[in-house]
Parts: structure tokens; C-alpha cells; sequence
């Protein structure tokens, strides 16, 4: 559930959020009408939001039934999965309509997946090679706090946190949400909306 | 510079606007100038024909004016806001050339959205939508999907979405393309009744036969530049005088300089630009006043066909477009 709903739908869902309506010139007539382009942005990602919603709590459901009727796993942390997975959904979900704005609609999950593997593979080595290093503890808190917090909500998710613990993670998260968020309303706001010759 | 007003209120300001598209991989990374140093003042309750042959910067003219696109220098202002503040954006209603919508959704609903991003209420929404439906004929169509809409109905529709809520400004790109001729006519119609209604048009396009029709001033754009014609912008200039005197008037030429834009010049002949039959005392007197003996005047009516290739031609040595601190870019052409 945190890795199919919570990571991977929502690089399918919010491709092409802003750069299918850029590429096919709807967007010209949306933003010359009184809106802010943070409201704009705003009401697209809480539609997003909204739908990953629905799917956490559908899968939830389904997890609930298939224990009540198997009797098999436990159910014991799934409140806490629901809201991490809905946590990294939003956290993904913001940075793939940011980068919506600036990417096609058949560039944007791949340049997120890219990005990430830029980032992760070279955490990887340093952790494997220089794992005591101050700069690869740097680098760690830097990914840990500053990407998708996936660390710290697996470890939520896990219940290996205490409940103040817990809180600063679910802050983190919408606190990242936001940045990616004002990143990406921030673009918008540079963004030309046509190049035409004539 | 190229400056001018029409009517008291500045709906649209252009200071010294210039724009240049930096050059893309792709494209040989040779930026682009599209506009160079234009400046413009349109007031309300008029219709403007911008014209100029392809690549002048028309498009590009419009889409900074409802904020789709940055200025690289100088200002623009619409009823005294910036383009894209909101203020700006509720005055004005914008059709592109090639309209696009959400193709699933049906007219109605395209215009029930839009009416909504205006902030007006639910009775205020379905009001308008109906309002528009009825004026731009589209009734009948108001629920089949915008996907099976011909060019020339997502038109009517992007100019009824354009229209909602009575904007004060209306920016229309080739607004008559797809049109059959009764959209034409249509089209014609709704402008007129928009002009009445103390709102600004100001429309792009190359079909100036239908432009005559629906007004008598223009602004010329030209690799970039506006045209100054008569000394005015917008100039409403559309036929040519031609003052046959004999020699030796020192001073004629700068009684005439002083008002309007000499086409022609000779020891005899002087031919200038005016907007009609109404301006020819007037530099008749001021040529007899500094002393010309005039031995023939004769008006030379045009139509915005024949003016628009004259000033084709006469633009055709014009120098190369230069945007300050950009160093040398490409023509828009």
C-alpha cells in the first residue's frame, strides 16, 4: 500500500497535470481568467490528493476484509500505514505536478524516477564505502529531510517512533508538501504560456 | 517611439515593450526579437484592427497584453494593473487563435466552468451560460462534447467564454478562423454590440476586408515595430492627399511635417496620409497660410487592403530589428 499507493500512483496520476494542458494551449484559456495561479495549483493538487484518498481507503477496506475473512497479517498499524502512505502520496504528488509545470506529460514521472535515482544511488555508495564519513551523514540527513520523507514515514508506519516523533513526522510532511508545492506555484508564476512566431 | 491615445482612459498602456524568445536548443540558439520598443495607448469604447504581415509580432502583442507571456523590458498595463494581477485578467476576455478545451466536456459546461472562475454565483453562472448560448448561437449545440466541435464553433465558444461576465477589454486572435459567413456575420454583430457596450476590441487578423467592417483604426506592426502613419497610434489614416504646388515655398513641408507624415516628396509635390476628406482644409490653409501656391489637391481614398500592401512596401528597407542589450538577434520572420 506505501509503495503502490502511496509512491507509484501518484507519478501516474499528476503526469501531465499542468504540461497536458501547456502542450495542448487549454491552459491560455484558464489562466487569463481572474484566478491565482496558486489557486489554480491548489485546487489540482487537492483534486490529486483527494483521489489517493479514495484509494487508501479502498485498499484499506480490502486489507480489513481480507483479514476479517482469512484471519491472516496483522491490522494493528493500519490506521497509522493509511495516514503515512496518504502522507507520501501528497509529498509525491506535489513534486511530480511541480515538475509538471517545466516537463511534458511523457517526461514528467521520468524525470522524477531520474532525479531520484540521481539522488539515492549516490547515497547508496557513500553508504556502502564511506558509511562513517561526515559527508555522507550530511548528504543522509539532507535526503532524509529535504526529499520525500520516506524514510521517516516507513519508520511511523512501522510504529518504531514515539507519538511526539510521530507528530514531527506528519509536520515534516506537510511542511515539505508545502515547499514542493510553492515550488511548483512559483514555476507557474514564471512560466510563459505560449510561444507562437507570428 | 511610437505613441498615440484613443478615447480618455487607458484600457491598454505600452511603454517601450519589447520582447525577445531566447534562443532554444533546436533552434540554432540564435534568440528571437518579436517585439522591439512598442508602445501603445488604447482608451475604451473602440475597435482596434492589429495588423502586419506574418511574423510582425501580432501573436505575440496579444499574449503579453493578457499576461501569457513576460515582457523582456518596458511595461504594460491593463485599466492600470498589471497583466497578470487579477485585476487585469478580470477586465479582460482573451480568444487565441486556435481555441482548446477539455474535449469530454460539453459547451455548457465549458462555460459553466469559466463562468465559475469568475466568482459568480450559481444563479449568476447559469444566467450567463444561457445569456451566451443564445447570443452566439450555440444553443443547439450546448451539450454535445467539445471534442466533435468544428474550428469554427470552438471559436464561438472560446468567444463566449471570452465574453463572459462583460469584460472591458477583449483580445481576439484570428477570431474569424473556421468561420462560415454567417459566423462572420455573427462574429460582427456580437463586436458591434460589445463596442456599444463601452468595451475595448482589439482583434488580430489578416482577413482586413472583414476588419473594414468593423472598424476604422489600426495599429500596423511591422518585424516587430509598430508603424507610425500619420503620426498617430492606432492610426486611423486610409486615404492619401496629394498637394501639386509650384516651387520655391520655403517652410511648406514643415507646415505639413508638423501634423502628419509626408509619403511623398518632390519640388512639387507633396502627398501625405490623412484620415479622410475632413482633414483636407485644414493643410490646404496651413499650406496657403505659409505662403504655397497650390495648383491642385486631390484625396486619394484606400482601403486597408491597399494601405496595409503600401506600407508593406514601404517598410521593405526597414532596418534590422535590435533589442537593446540583446545584441543581434533574428528577425520573427
Amino acid at each position: 500500500m506505501f509503495a503502490w499507493t502511496g509512491c507509484l500512483l501518484p507519478l501516474v496520476l499528476s503526469a501531465g497535470i499542468f504540461g497536458d494542458d501547456i502542450a495542448s494551449g487549454r491552459i491560455r484559456m484558464v489562466v487569463t481568467e481572474p484566478i491565482h495561479l496558486w489557486e489554480l495549483y491548489l485546487y489540482r493538487f487537492l483534486g490529486l490528493s483527494l483521489q489517493g484518498a479514495v484509494h487508501l481507503l479502498t485498499a484499506g477496506a480490502v486489507i480489513l476484509i481480507l483479514h476479517r475473512l482469512t484471519g491472516r497479517g496483522g491490522i494493528g498499524h493500519l490506521a497509522v500505514w493509511l495516514l503515512a502512505s496518504w502522507l507520501i502520496f501528497n509529498a509525491w504528488t506535489a513534486l511530480s505536478a511541480s515538475v509538471s509545470v517545466v516537463a511534458r506529460r511523457d517526461q514528467n514521472a521520468m524525470v522524477v524516477l531520474l532525479a531520484t535515482i540521481a539522488v539515492m544511488f549516490p547515497l547508496y555508495m557513500l553508504m556502502l564505502f564511506f558509511q562513517d564519513s561526515l559527508g555522507t551523514k550530511v548528504y543522509h540527513e539532507i535526503v532524509r529531510y529535504a526529499g520525500p520523507p520516506v524514510e521517516l514515514l516507513v519508520k511511523m508506519g512501522r510504529g518504531k517512533c514515539s507519538l511526539p516523533g510521530c507528530v514531527a513526522s506528519v509536520a515534516h510532511s506537510f511542511a515539505l508538501i508545502a515547499l514542493y508545492g510553492a515550488a511548483g506555484i512559483l514555476l507557474l508564476n514564471k512560466r510563459e504560456f505560449t510561444y507562437v512566431a507570428d | 517611439m511610437n505613441s498615440g491615445e484613443s478615447g480618455n482612459v487607458a484600457v491598454i498602456e505600452c511603454r517601450e515593450v519589447t520582447k525577445v524568445y531566447k534562443g532554444a536548443v533546436g533552434r540554432r540558439g540564435m534568440p528571437v526579437c518579436a517585439l522591439a520598443g512598442v508602445s501603445l495607448r488604447v482608451g475604451g469604447g473602440t475597435i482596434i484592427g492589429l495588423i502586419g504581415p506574418n511574423g510582425a509580432g501580432k501573436t505575440t502583442l496579444l499574449s503579453l497584453i493578457a499576461g501569457l507571456i513576460l515582457p523582456t523590458g518596458g511595461a504594460i498595463s491593463v485599466c492600470d494593473h498589471p497583466p497578470r494581477s487579477l485585476e487585469a485578467r478580470r477586465s479582460l476576455g482573451y480568444v487565441p487563435e486556435s481555441p482548446a478545451f477539455l474535449p469530454r466536456y460539453s459547451a455548457r459546461a465549458v462555460l459553466k466552468h469559466h463562468a465559475a472562475l469568475h466568482g459568480l454565483s450559481k444563479a449568476g453562472i447559469s444566467e450567463e451560460t444561457e445569456r451566451l448560448l443564445a447570443e452566439l448561437r450555440l444553443e443547439e449545440y450546448a451539450d454535445r462534447a467539445v471534442g466533435g466541435f468544428s474550428q469554427g464553433m470552438r471559436q464561438r465558444l472560446a468567444l463566449a467564454v471570452a465574453l463572459l461576465d462583460h469584460p472591458r477589454l477583449l483580445l481576439l486572435d484570428e477570431p474569424s478562423n473556421g468561420l462560415d459567413p454567417i459566423g462572420v456575420i455573427e462574429l460582427r454583430r456580437v463586436l458591434t454590440g460589445v463596442r456599444q457596450s463601452g468595451a475595448t476590441v482589439i482583434i488580430s487578423s489578416h482577413r482586413l476586408g472583414e476588419l473594414e467592417k468593423l472598424t476604422s483604426k489600426y495599429v500596423f506592426l511591422h518585424q516587430g515595430r509598430i508603424v507610425t502613419f500619420g503620426g498617430e497610434t492606432p492610426v486611423e489614416q486610409t486615404a492619401r492627399l496629394r498637394i501639386e504646388f509650384l516651387p520655391g515655398s520655403p517652410g511648406i513641408e514643415e507646415e505639413v511635417l508638423a501634423s502628419y507624415r509626408p509619403l511623398e516628396k518632390s519640388d512639387t509635390r507633396l502627398v501625405v496620409g490623412v484620415g479622410g476628406i475632413e482633414d483636407v482644409p485644414n493643410i490646404v490653409s496651413s499650406l496657403a497660410k505659409a505662403g504655397a501656391h497650390i495648383v491642385g489637391v486631390a484625396l486619394e481614398e484606400q482601403d486597408i487592403e491597399q494601405t496595409f500592401v503600401r506600407l508593406c512596401r514601404e517598410r521593405r528597407a526597414f532596418a534590422a530589428c535590435t533589442c537593446a542589450g540583446w545584441g543581434p538577434v533574428r528577425r520573427s520572420s
